[in-house]
């Protein structure tokens, strides 16, 4: 509807980059295919806004190359780039109107790019139409909420036809209903306009929401490439396993809250533990438990049915818990060789 | 008569007393100062006044004393701009020294500042020789009124600026430029409309600080009737003559003309900032 043709891969090739001393990215390579939403996820400080900056060519890189398409765009302007950037903090131009704002990329085009102001003025509207805020093409920033100036913010870097949409912390500084809308409201129009679209985020549930592809991201390093469900199933290394959820640790080894199994009576290699704790979120009922024979702090997680099947449970308590699946990252890479870690794709 | 406007809640509670010592010391300080001088210029016929501020000499230092101050101000503008993003955004050796020279003119006795610019720019003076040489005169013509007034007034539009653009997020620039602008773009079109504000508060503090300057151009312009004869020392010769009538009359308009010009000006501001700041 809006965008031409939108067919571009990124490649990054062993970029490198050092803030004094500190290694920001550390020989990263990373293909992102074109037409692919992928999420950038790691704790700050594990170099992914950096590395989104660099692919916009914001930040300069010290070795590497970055690929557009197989065109090299490593020392490439950024104005020459045609990327959508939004910024978390949105970086609406504050003395123009929402009108004013959506159409800057447009009438800063050199002259004979330049489209007719009648050209400029349906193409705005058009665009508000799309992020259904028509009603505010006069508004300045400052009149409209947080959620509207990031649908303003999108916008804008649409109304100049990017080949690449990046997103640094989009919903970063919304409140959690707004953000979970914007999120659909997101997925959708990338479905819609199938732009090659890279995000920035350290929260593990949006990335797993709604990215084709997730990149874990930790100490400038990419840790691990893959689907949603990969990552979640079979992350590499024990990083991973412990970012994308809650994670009890059991002597070097892991389990995930909501694969402790308890009981009401003593089973198979299971020990007893004391109710500390009952959270009721939502649909789910989480327990904190200490062990009786080790004496340590762990968790578990319980849907509606299972909570049903053993019945209420109240703090004090006495119930028999089982570790069945524990994870052993070190077990695990003695055994099968995992790719290496820079180049998983 | 001066309410707070809304009644939220407020960590100190201090409104009245501030406000009442805030009242009684503009009154002492500026109010009951400039109350005399219209009682003192009201001590004469209408026509007595008209005659004296309608005067050819009178009127040729009001002119002298506006379109010097204002273009001054208006160089300093544009200049001190230039000084305030160099000193905000680049790192440099000697920044500290730079910044430090930028108070100069504040410190300054006006008198000391007005005798070196004379001797720097007399015809025979280290920078007034070239000048010469292209046959230009710039002590005691008007051009050199400017120069001191330029030289006053620097520090106002540097410490007005300097620290809005210091505050300026990089991400307004970073999303202009990812948007396709140039560099110029970037500071006509984001830049250049945030700063101006504050540009415009610099030149206004500039220009009255020109309007009322005495000790520095007394010395550069020669003090020519008609010619290089700026308001205020017009105002003293009037004193020292015992023409204290005269001299309150000459005062009066200078300052109703002063008011109404940075009264426009703030107006003008006001309506940018209104515009777009938070509600």
């Amino acid at each position: 509807m809006l965008l031409g043709e939108g067919k571009m891969g990124i490649t990054i090739e062993k970029v490198s980059k050092n803030f004094g001393e500190y290694k920001a990215i550390n020989n990263v390579y990373l293909e992102i295919p074109s037409g692919d939403f992928t999420a950038l996820l790691g704790p700050s400080g594990s170099g992914k806004t950096t590395l989104l900056r660099m692919i916009a060519g914001l930040e300069n890189l010290d070795s590497g190359r970055i690929l557009f398409n197989d065109t090299d765009y490593t020392n490439k302007a950024v104005k020459e780039r045609r990327v959508g950037f939004v910024f978390q903090h949105y970086a609406l131009f504050k003395h123009m109107s929402v009108f004013d704002n959506i159409a800057f990329g447009l009438k800063v085009k050199p002259r004979h790019l330049r489209p007719s102001k009648e050209e400029i003025k349906e193409k705005v509207y058009d665009l508000l139409k799309f992020i259904q805020l028509e009603h505010l093409a006069e508004r300045y920033p400052s009149q409209v909420s947080g959620g509207q100036k990031q649908r303003i913010a999108l916008a804008r870097a649409l109304a100049v036809e990017p080949d690449v949409l990046l997103l640094d912390e989009p919903f970063g500084a919304l409140d959690a209903k707004v953000r979970q809308e914007l999120r659909h409201w997101l997925r959708e129009i990338h479905e819609k306009l199938k732009i090659t679209t890279i995000f920035v985020t350290h929260d593990q549930e949006e990335a797993l929401e709604m990215a084709d592809t997730i990149v874990v991201m930790n100490e400038g390093k990419v840790v691990q490439t893959g689907t949603p469900e990969e990552v979640y199933r079979r992350p590499v290394n024990e990083f991973v396993y412990r970012f994308l959820g809650r994670v009890n640790e059991v002597n070097g080894r892991y389990i995930r809250p909501h694969e402790v199994s308890l009981k009401r009576a003593p089973l198979g290699e299971s020990f007893p533990a004391k109710v500390v704790h009952v959270h009721f979120i939502g649909s789910t009922v989480r327990i904190q438990l200490t062990r009786l024979d080790e004496d340590i702090l762990f968790e578990a997680e319980l849907n509606e049915e299972k909570y049903r099947e053993i019945g209420p449970i109240a703090k004090g308590e006495f119930v028999y818990a089982q570790f069945t699946k524990l994870v052993d990252f070190d077990f695990q890479q003695k055994v099968k060789p995992l790719p290496q870690k820079e180049s998983v794709l | 008569m001066f309410k707070k406007k809304k009644r939220h809640h407020q960590v100190l509670p201090a409104f009245g007393l501030s406000m009442g010592y805030t009242l009684v010391y503009l009154s002492l300080i500026v109010l009951i100062p400039i109350a005399f001088l219209f009682i003192k210029a009201a001590a004469i016929s209408w026509d007595d006044f008209w005659s004296i501020i309608t005067d050819r000499r009178v009127l040729a230092s009001f002119q002298l004393t506006f379109s010097t101050s204002f273009m001054a101000a208006f160089i300093n503008a544009i200049f001190g701009t230039l000084i305030a993003w160099i000193l905000a955004k680049y790192q440099f050796t000697g920044k500290k020294i730079v910044d430090a020279i930028v108070d100069l003119p504040f410190a300054l006795p006006t008198a000391v500042a007005g005798i070196a610019l004379t001797t720097l720019y007399a015809p025979n003076g280290w920078i007034g020789r070239f000048f010469e040489a292209l046959g230009i005169k710039v002590a005691f013509t008007p051009l050199g009124i400017m120069i001191a007034l330029i030289f006053i007034g620097l520090p106002f539009v540097v410490r007005s600026v300097q620290p809005v653009l210091q505050e300026l997020d990089q991400q307004y620039e970073e999303a202009a430029s990812t948007l396709g602008a140039n560099s110029l773009q970037i500071f006509m079109k984001i830049i250049l409309p945030t700063i101006f504000p504050a540009i415009l508060t610099g030149f206004s503090l500039a220009f009255a600080r020109a309007l009322g300057e005495y000790g520095s151009v007394v010395f550069i312009s020669g003090n020519m009737p008609l010619k290089t004869e700026i308001v205020p020392l017009l105002i003293v010769t009037k004193l020292e003559q015992f023409d204290y009538v005269g001299a309150a009359a000459v005062a009066a308009v200078m300052l109703v003309i002063s008011f109404i010009l940075l009264f426009l000006i703030n107006f003008w501001q006001w309506r940018i900032s209104k515009k777009y700041e938070t509600v």
